[in-house]
């Protein structure tokens, strides 16, 4: 258990224009389960080797229970890093493998073989302990990856695109394997992905990163409902963006008149965006005037099984609207119907 | 099908052929005549004499015997050396640094270079008249040139395996580099934050990582300077005398009789080389087969 503060932590590299990572603070709590997303070269991996060791920042600072360890050489930190790919050492079996890092320390043999055991029944893999890595599937390379690290009782355990290896039912395996161990021995864990939903699923907050800054560090249910500016929105899948003017009580759109429920509209500029998630908003064949209710035209009606989309067309601007195939009114394409955003659905950002 | 097996068969066949005639062809002559047949002369008769000559006579076995002990230490020491030298330039210079490619080429540039030329560059450094005698005498580091040690053409054959050395460490070098960006830096640094120090990260991830690689070319040195001629023609003394200088004075031998013995001494060198080769194959068989 241990916590960790990341301060004001920066990093260039030489012949790039923009700092790798430009001033990123970072506050993780004891047992918390954190991801860097972001896109690709957007300092993720550069903020975890700082980490590790293995990049020294060129500013700030990186604490464990609030001790700084920059000075601490990375053999001696005890921050265990899962690499992308793996990386089982060829040559040594999976037993070899796991209890690579108490071998370092010095430990017993017999104290080593005990603990390898133990966590190879923790990744549920007790008996592949003579095995070579060549002879094991991706997702038990994984998990052995995992033991290996898990084996060094680490103060903080990094993973480096942990599922991105894996096929589509592996992961949703190894999801649970991650998130259920971590839990259990409380190790603090930080891991790095660019798939929103892999980060949504098993964090329990993200730390949003664009081209080297720290857009937003949040809950997971925060960057859908209430994204900090329009490419975080975007990067969580948002579609619909509205321009707006801002007035006492309401905003002015090319759409109309819109109202929200927000609570922060005192911090908002005078010229700002609204989003709302295509399945918060609503449509119906009658007017039921009430705010924020808008006369609009179906564009396209595409199915996807559980849910149905819509492009509608509002006096020029395109939203998106998806709603459950199951018990659907019958709306198809150049239709006219009415859109209702959802006062307390919309969130309108500064950009 | 058929059209498709003939036109292997015929376009291999030319290749084929130079091999089977110049190669073992050539082999084959050589193991007649080392089994006495050597019509020229007015032998006809197949035997053994020659080998046993070589092994076991009065006159031959003592020279092939301390012969052979040479070949073994040069051999093995210049091959073992090199690796190691190549090992640790190859990992030095892998990292990106200022004078890089100045380093790489220099390291690269004994590879092109003709064994003679190295043979004669030893004997112009390391010679009892050579730079560094006469520059450590200048120093009053010894008092003369003459008190400079023996390292050329004295009969522990250092002379020879500082060339091999010279030369064959730029061909393990190369060989590392290209095994060991291949390899990139991702495992030591995974070893590093499983707590595994300088030594740990040398003894338990470089060094098994690259030890395949290092195995195969140590072969191929090892097999080459056991059979090689001229370093030890240039470098060596008369006396032990390394085997493919014994074996071609045989053949330059006036007496015809004698050539035999050259012979049965050569296929002796190719048979102890054909071993090696051939343990190193099983090894890297039961390699596989492990893995």
């Amino acid at each position: 258990m241990t916590e960790v503060n990341i301060v004001n932590l920066i990093k260039n590299f030489s012949g790039m224009t923009r700092p790798a990572v430009d001033n990123i603070s970072i506050n993780i709590q004891n047992g918390e389960l954190i991801a860097l997303l972001g896109p690709s070269g957007c300092g993720k991996t550069t903020i975890l080797k700082m980490i590790t060791g293995l990049l020294t920042p060129d500013n700030g600072d990186i604490l464990l229970d609030n001790q700084s360890i920059l000075s601490v050489p990375t053999e001696k930190r005890n921050v265990v890093m899962v690499f992308q790919n793996y990386l089982l050492f060829p040559y040594m079996n999976v037993n070899e493998n796991v209890g690579f890092s108490l071998k370092m320390k010095g430990d017993d043999p017999k104290v080593i073989n005990k603990r390898v055991q133990e966590m190879l029944e923790l990744v549920k893999l007790p008996d592949i302990g003579e095995r070579r890595p060549k002879q094991l599937s991706g997702g038990q390379q994984q998990r052995v990856a995992l033991a290996r690290a898990l084996i060094a009782n680490p103060r903080l355990l990094l993973l480096d695109e942990p599922l991105s290896n894996l096929d589509a039912h592996l992961r949703d395996e190894m999801r649970e394997l991650i998130t259920s161990i971590q839990k259990k021995l409380g190790v603090t864990c930080m891991f790095v992905t660019h798939d929103q939903e892999e980060a949504v699923l098993l964090a329990d907050k993200i730390a949003l990163i664009f081209d080297g800054k720290l857009q937003n560090f949040a809950e997971p249910k925060e960057f859908y409902e209430k994204p900090i500016n329009v490419s975080a929105a975007k990067f969580f899948g948002g579609v619909n963006f509205i321009e707006l003017n801002k007035n006492t009580n309401y905003f002015d759109s090319s759409i109309g008149k819109i109202i929200s429920n927000q609570k922060n509209v005192d911090e908002l500029h005078s010229k700002c965006i609204a989003t709302i998630r295509p399945e918060n908003i609503k449509i119906s064949r009658e007017n039921i005037y009430q705010d924020n209710f808008f006369k609009g035209k179906i564009k396209s009606v595409i199915f996807s099984g559980t849910h149905t989309r819509y492009k509608i067309v509002i006096n020029n601007l395109n939203l998106e609207c998806s709603l459950q195939s199951l018990g659907i009114q019958n709306i198809n394409k150049e239709d006219e119907v009415f859109v209702n955003l959802p006062k307390d659905k919309i969130w309108i950002m500064n950009d | 099908m058929g059209g498709d097996k003939t036109k292997i068969i015929l376009s291999i066949t030319p290749p084929l052929l130079i091999i089977i005639l110049l190669f073992y062809g050539g082999i084959f002559y050589g193991l007649v005549q080392s089994l006495g047949y050597q019509p020229a002369i007015g032998k006809y008769e197949i035997n053994f004499d020659a080998y046993y000559n070589i092994l076991f006579s009065e006159r031959y076995a003592k020279l092939f015997w301390t012969g052979l002990a040479l070949n073994l230490w040069v051999s093995f020491v210049s091959t073992f050396l090199a690796a190691v030298l190549a090992l640790f330039a190859a990992l030095a210079i892998r990292k990106t640094f200022f004078g890089k490619t100045v380093c790489n080429f220099i390291y690269s540039l004994n590879l092109p270079m003709p064994h003679l030329v190295v043979a004669v560059g030893i004997i112009f450094v390391f010679s009892q008249s050579g730079l560094l005698a006469r520059m450590l005498a200048q120093l009053n580091i010894i008092s003369s040139p003459g008190d400079f040690p023996v390292l050329v053409k004295d009969k522990y054959g250092v002379g020879i395996i500082l060339a091999y050395i010279w030369k064959e460490s730029a061909f393990f070098f190369i060989i590392l580099m290209s095994v060991l960006q291949s390899l990139g830096e991702n495992f030591e640094e995974l070893a590093q934050s499983l707590g595994a120090n300088r030594w740990q990260r040398f003894r338990y991830v470089i060094l098994p990582l690259v030890m395949p690689s290092l195995f195969s070319a140590s072969i191929i040195v090892f097999a080459f300077s056991f059979g090689a001629y001229e370093v030890p023609a240039l470098l060596g003394v008369i006396y032990p005398q390394m085997l493919p200088v014994m074996a071609f004075e045989f053949f330059l031998n006036p007496d015809l009789n004698a050539r035999s013995e050259g012979m049965a001494l050569s296929i002796i060198i190719a048979l102890i080389v054909m071993i090696l080769v051939i343990i190193y194959f099983w090894l890297t068989q039961t390699r596989i087969r492990k893995d």
